[in-house]
C-alpha cells in the first residue's frame, strides 16, 4: 500500500516529477559519458603509449635504460630472437630496434633526435610507424641511405622527398659518425611531438651508421588484443627465466611507462571525485524537490498523523516516492548515457581542433569512449545511495509534523 | 717498320700522359692546389676576428698554427675576458678548452653545425675543411682572365654518400691558389652562406688574402671578419704542439 501511495504520490505534480527526472537523468547519463569518456582516453593513452615503440615487452641491456647509448646495446640478438619465440605464443610479435640519440642537419636546420633503425615489415602491428601514412615511399629492409621522416620535422627543416640529411651520432667505438641519407618518406604520426622526434632508417643502416654489425639495442614484443595484465606478468616473468643466460633485462609495459600506470592505478579514485561532484549539484535539486513536495502536502500528513499513522510510515513512503525518482531517473540516465555514448563510439570524438593540448597529455585527437560495465554500475549505485541518503531529511521532517501544527499553518 | 711491341708501349705511354695533362685543368687540382697554397705545410697566424652584428661588434685576436689539411689550433690571446679559450682540431674532431673551468670538452655531433666562438663560422667549417678534396666532386665551370691571372669558377657537387649537409658549394680560385670566394648552397642552390676574402698581399713569403668575410646570405649587417695581422708558412713546430695538453696548458 505504501509503494502504491507514494507512485501515486509523485504523478500528483507531473510537472515537478518531470523536472526533477530530468535533473537526475542528466547526472547519470553525464556520469556514465564521463566515465566512458576518460576510459576512452586513458585506454588511448595506453595505446598510443605502448604503439610509440613501446610494446608490451620490451628486451634491452641493463644500462641502456638509464643510458641509451649504442655501447649499451644488445649482442646476442639472434639468440635472444630464438629463446623468445619458444617463451611466447606465436600470435605475439618480435622486432629488434636500434634507437639512439642523434643530431640530423641540412643547409639550414639542425636538430637533436633519435635515430631509429628498423625493420619496416616486422613493425606493423607493433609500433606506429609500421602503419603510419607515409608520403613518397617506405623505406625497405635493406635500405642503404634511405630515411623517413615526420612531416612537422619536414616542415621545419623546409625540406622534402628526395633531398639529402646528414645524421651524425655516437659510433660504438666512442668516435662521432656522421652519414648522409635521403628522405625516401614523410610519415604522418597521431602527434607533431612524435613527427619531431623519430627519424627512421634501416636496420642495416643504422648498424653501419654506429659502426656494429648485427646488433640491436632492443627488441620488442607485442601481444595479441586479448592478452590480459595478468597474462603479461605471466610471459614476462617467463621471458625472464628464459632468458637469464643472456645478462639483459625484460620490461613489461606498466615498467617501462611509470607515469601511465600510476594514472591508472588513479584512476578510480578519479572517477569516485567525479561522481561525487556531478552528484552534489544533483543532491540539492533532489532534497528541494521532495522538501517542496512534503511542504505542500503539510495537511495531509498532520491528517495521516490524526488518524493515527506511524512516523516510521511516513518516512517510508517519502524515501518510497524519492526512490521511486531516482531509479526512474537512472533508468532513463543509463539508456540515455549509454545511447549517447554508442553513437560517439562508433565515430569517436575529434579533438583535432585542440591537438595541441590533447598532444601535451600525449592523447589521441580522436577519443573512442568506452564503456565498462562496473562504471555503469557504479554510476547508478552512487546515485541510489546518496539520493536515499539525502532524502532521509525531507521524510524525517514529514514524520516530525504534528496534526495541530499542520492546522494552524492553513 | 715499328715493332709491334714497341706500337704497344708508345700507345701505354700515351695513355699515361693523357689523364696527366688532363689534370692540369682539373677542378680536384684546382681545389687542392689552392688548400696546400692557402695552408702551405705548418703555418702560424695572428689572426683578429670582428664579429659584427646590428647593435655591437666585438673584436678578438688570436693566435693560430695548422699543420696539413687536418690539424690546427686556435687560441685566443684578447680580450682578457676571454684569454686563453682554445680550440684544437685533429681530423675531424674537435675540442674546446676553457680556462676558467679548466676543462676541455670533445665536440660532439650536435655542437658541430653550431657557431665557433660565436662568430659566423661553424665548428663543420672548421672540421670539415679537411675533406673538402674527398668529399666532393670539384669540376671547372668557367675561367677567365683578371690583369694577366687565370681566376678558375669550380663548382664543387658532394658526393652521394658524403656526410655533407650543402647542395653544392662554388669556389673562386685564382691560378696561383688564392681563394677568392666560397658559396655554400642548400640542395635547391640557394646560397646560405658565403665567405669572401679581400687584399691579397704577400705574407708569410707568398701571396695571400689578408682579410676573409663570412656571411650569411640575405644578412647586410651581420658578418665576421677575420684580419691576418702576421702569418709564416712552413714554420718548425714542435711535434706535438697539436695534442689536448698543449690545448690545456695554453701554448704559445
Amino acid at each position: 500500500m505504501y509503494t502504491q501511495l507514494a507512485w501515486r504520490n509523485i504523478w500528483r505534480n507531473p510537472r515537478r516529477t518531470a523536472i526533477i527526472l530530468t535533473a537526475i537523468l542528466i547526472g547519470v547519463a553525464a556520469m556514465i559519458i564521463l566515465a566512458a569518456l576518460m576510459r576512452g582516453m586513458v585506454g588511448g593513452m595506453v595505446e598510443n603509449a605502448i604503439d610509440n615503440m613501446v610494446g608490451h615487452i620490451k628486451i634491452q641491456h641493463p644500462d641502456y635504460r638509464s643510458d641509451p647509448d649504442i655501447s649499451h646495446r644488445l649482442s646476442e640478438v639472434d639468440g635472444i630472437s630464438k629463446a623468445l619465440k619458444i617463451v611466447l605464443p606465436e600470435s605475439a610479435r618480435i622486432t629488434q630496434r636500434i634507437r639512439i640519440d642523434g643530431v640530423v642537419s641540412n643547409a639550414r636546420e639542425t636538430a637533436g633526435i633519435e635515430i631509429v633503425g628498423i625493420h619496416p615489415e616486422s613493425e606493423i602491428g607493433i609500433s606506429f610507424i609500421g602503419t603510419a601514412p607515409v608520403e613518397g615511399s617506405p623505406i625497405t629492409a635493406s635500405d642503404k641511405n634511405g630515411v623517413l621522416i615526420g612531416a612537422a620535422l619536414a616542415k621545419k627543416f623546409q625540406t622534402g622527398i628526395g633531398k639529402k640529411l646528414v645524421v651524425a651520432t655516437q659510433r660504438g667505438d666512442g668516435e662521432s659518425g656522421s652519414r648522409a641519407f635521403r628522405i625516401r618518406g614523410i610519415f604522418h604520426g597521431d602527434m607533431e611531438a612524435t613527427e619531431k622526434a623519430y627519424l627512421f632508417i634501416s636496420l642495416p643502416a643504422a648498424q653501419r651508421l654506429v659502426h656494429e654489425e648485427d646488433s640491436a639495442t632492443e627488441i620488442a614484443v607485442t601481444l595479441a588484443r586479448e592478452t590480459s595484465g595478468k597474462e603479461l606478468e605471466k610471459l614476462v616473468m617467463q621471458c625472464r627465466t628464459a632468458l637469464e643466460p643472456f645478462n639483459v633485462s625484460v620490461y613489461g609495459w606498466k615498467d617501462l611507462l611509470p607515469a601511465i600506470t600510476a594514472y591508472l592505478a588513479m584512476f578510480d579514485v578519479f572517477l569516485l571525485i567525479w561522481f561525487v561532484v556531478i552528484f552534489i549539484a544533483m543532491g540539492f535539486g533532489i532534497v528541494n524537490t521532495v522538501l517542496m513536495a512534503v511542504y505542500e502536502r503539510m495537511r495531509e500528513f498532520g491528517l495521516l498523523k490524526a488518524i493515527g499513522m506511524r512516523p516510521a510510515r511516513i518516512i517510508r513512503m517519502v524515501m518510497g516516492e524519492s526512490l521511486f525518482l531516482l531509479i526512474l531517473g537512472c533508468t532513463g540516465g543509463t539508456f540515455f548515457g549509454l545511447g549517447v555514448t554508442c553513437y560517439f563510439a562508433e565515430t569517436g570524438i575529434d579533438l583535432g581542433a585542440f591537438s595541441k593540448g590533447t598532444e601535451m597529455w600525449g592523447m589521441s585527437r580522436i577519443i573512442l569512449p568506452v564503456i565498462n560495465a562496473s562504471d555503469i554500475l557504479f554510476a547508478n549505485a552512487v546515485v541510489l545511495l546518496l539520493g536515499l541518503l539525502v532524502s532521509i531529511y525531507p521524510a524525517v521532517k514529514a514524520a516530525r509534523f504534528t496534526p495541530v501544527e499542520t492546522m494552524r499553518q492553513n | 717498320m715499328i715493332p709491334r711491341h714497341l706500337f704497344r708501349s708508345g700507345l701505354f705511354c700515351l695513355f699515361l700522359l693523357l689523364p696527366l695533362s688532363a689534370f692540369a685543368e682539373d677542378g680536384a687540382s684546382v681545389v687542392d692546389k689552392a688548400f696546400k697554397h692557402m695552408r702551405g705545410k705548418t703555418s702560424a697566424a695572428v689572426i683578429e676576428m670582428t664579429i659584427q652584428r646590428p647593435d655591437f661588434s666585438r673584436t678578438m685576436v688570436m693566435k693560430a698554427w695548422t699543420m696539413g689539411k687536418s690539424e690546427g689550433l686556435f687560441f685566443i690571446e684578447s680580450p682578457p675576458k676571454d684569454a686563453g679559450n682554445g680550440t684544437l682540431k685533429k681530423g675531424r674532431n674537435m675540442w674546446t678548452y676553457n680556462p676558467k673551468v679548466n676543462r676541455t670538452i670533445k665536440l660532439p655531433p650536435s655542437m658541430m653545425s653550431q657557431s665557433w666562438m660565436g662568430s659566423d663560422f661553424s665548428n663543420n667549417d672548421l672540421s670539415k675543411t679537411d675533406s673538402m678534396v674527398e668529399d666532393y666532386t670539384h669540376t671547372i665551370t668557367d675561367t677567365r682572365s683578371e690583369n694577366g691571372i687565370t681566376i678558375y669558377e669550380v663548382t664543387s657537387v658532394p658526393h652521394e654518400e658524403a656526410a655533407v649537409v650543402w647542395g653544392k658549394l662554388e669556389l673562386t680560385i685564382r691560378e696561383d691558389g688564392v681563394l677568392l670566394r666560397e658559396a655554400f648552397f642548400d640542395e635547391d642552390n640557394l646560397l646560405v652562406k658565403e665567405m669572401t676574402t679581400l687584399e691579397i698581399s704577400s705574407m708569410g713569403g707568398r701571396l695571400f688574402p689578408r682579410v676573409w668575410i663570412m656571411r650569411k646570405a640575405g644578412e647586410t649587417e651581420k658578418f665576421t671578419k677575420l684580419t691576418y695581422k702576421e702569418l709564416g708558412f712552413d714554420v718548425n713546430l714542435p711535434k706535438n704542439l697539436f695534442s689536448l695538453s698543449s690545448l690545456k696548458t695554453k701554448r704559445r
